[in-house]
């Protein structure tokens, strides 16, 4: 039986990244005082596997660098309260899928009892501190800046 | 909508735009010299007014505020780019090449099919892997020269050789929306091989129907992938013939040759003679 799980990796050092889209925003009008971004992974793993991937993913330096990362678990597959996922659009969808599940290869490791991931761009938003942006907010955000719905999608 | 082009009347006088992260812009402003236009490079921090008044934007490769967001997409919404997309508006030609073809599609100024700063396609990450690639290609004008101002001067069906740089150069939009692409003659250029011929092979990203390039639906603006000012040379050029011809001969190994060809075009629309 697989289970989604989903880590969020997020820096230590100065975001610049986050800076530049932040100023954009505020300069399209977008209320917006804060900005967060993160790495966000869903691993569709084992149940029986699933209390060894956090130390397989912090194993992975191309994902995970604990010189300027923070990796955290997310209790639930879903965005956090002012968060937005962005990811690319799965093209394949509706496709025949192979019969016979393979376990995920990444930076060329092999993730034991994983077998399948989406990656999406985490984007939290605070309209003021302490308080996170609305979904009218966020869904304008998205709309304006941080989405192409051409290949991408969004999970609020 | 009338194209806006310089007649003849004075040196046609092209803006190079340049944001945090452009790499291709002396390439760029050279090829446009080589064909007789007045080029100049514009520094993002010269603010917008400092792009009125050209007869045409040619937006050059690299790798705009680093690509953040998305390749293409903080420099689309840079108040430069107020100024770009107004004189688009107008008529204006505008070229964007590689990187520069991100920010225009970012943009909405191609294929144009919605608003602007509203994207419908994107130039998204290359298929399979999503890698990087630099590759020599060819490509083929796949509309009517006359679809596009910059083409007019082209030949049907030219072919003119180029290097492909980019790990985010295949066309993406809905299913709906390609298919009026290809039907509308948006795709102005597609990969193909020496021949002309179009094959899997020949296109280095996964591009669907080998799309290399996007006009609008006015034809003032065009976005190409791969660069043609780094294949603008007969030193650059990858056939061997060429480079032959010009053996012993540094000014015919230093004269324009192959993706030239692109400017030249450009330079035609404006009404240059050379």
């Amino acid at each position: 039986m697989l289970k989604p799980v989903a880590y969020s990796v997020e820096l230590t050092i100065p975001d610049n990244e986050a800076y530049t889209t932040l100023v954009t925003l505020v300069r399209l009008g977008i209320v917006c005082r804060k900005l967060e971004r993160s790495e966000v992974w869903v691993f569709d793993v084992e149940e029986a596997r699933a209390d060894d991937l956090e130390a397989q993913i912090r194993s992975i330096e191309t994902i995970f660098n604990p010189n300027k990362h923070v990796l955290f678990a997310l209790g639930s597959p879903r965005p956090r309260p002012g968060e937005v996922w962005v990811g690319e659009r799965d093209e394949d969808a509706g496709q025949p899928r192979p019969a016979a599940l393979r376990e995920v290869r990444l930076a060329g490791r092999t993730l034991e009892g994983v077998f399948g991931y989406r990656r999406y761009k985490g984007w939290r938003l605070w309209e003021s501190e302490g308080e996170v942006a609305s979904q009218e907010v966020i869904a304008n955000a998205a709309e304006t800046l941080l989405c192409n719905p051409a290949f991408q999608v969004i999970i609020t | 909508m009338k194209i806006s082009a310089a007649r003849g009347h004075r040196a046609a006088r092209v803006a190079v735009p340049i944001f945090p992260g452009s790499n291709s812009e002396e390439e760029t402003v050279r090829a446009c010299l080589a064909v007789g236009l007045h080029a100049t490079l514009v520094h993002w921090s010269a603010g917008p007014a400092a792009l009125r008044g050209y007869d045409a934007y040619v937006l050059p490769g690299g790798f705009a505020y680093e690509d953040r967001i998305r390749a293409g997409a903080i420099a689309a919404h840079d108040a430069m780019m107020d100024a770009v997309v107004a004189a688009a508006q107008r008529g204006v030609l505008v070229l964007g090449i590689c990187n520069g073809a991100q920010i225009l599609v970012e943009a909405g100024l191609v294929p144009g099919t919605g608003p602007a700063r509203r994207p419908t396609a994107a130039f998204a990450p290359n298929k399979p892997g999503g890698r990087f690639v630099c590759r020599h290609v060819y490509v083929k004008l796949s509309v009517p020269p006359d679809r596009c101002a910059i083409t007019t001067n082209l030949r049907a069906e030219e072919i003119i050789p180029m290097w492909a740089a980019h790990g985010e150069g295949r066309l993406a939009a809905s299913r709906h929306e390609l298919g009026r692409l290809h039907r509308s003659g948006h795709i102005a250029f597609r990969y193909c091989d020496r021949f002309g011929n179009f094959t899997p092979e020949a296109t280095p990203n996964g591009s669907p129907f080998g799309a290399a390039a996007l006009t609008n639906k006015d034809g003032n603006v065009l976005a190409i992938m791969p660069h043609a000012e780094r294949d603008a040379w007969t030193y650059q050029q990858r056939d061997g013939a060429v480079r032959l011809d010009a053996r012993g001969d540094a000014a015919k190994m230093l004269a324009p040759a192959g993706g030239i060809r692109l400017f030249a075009g450009l330079a035609r629309a404006l009404g240059v003679k050379k």
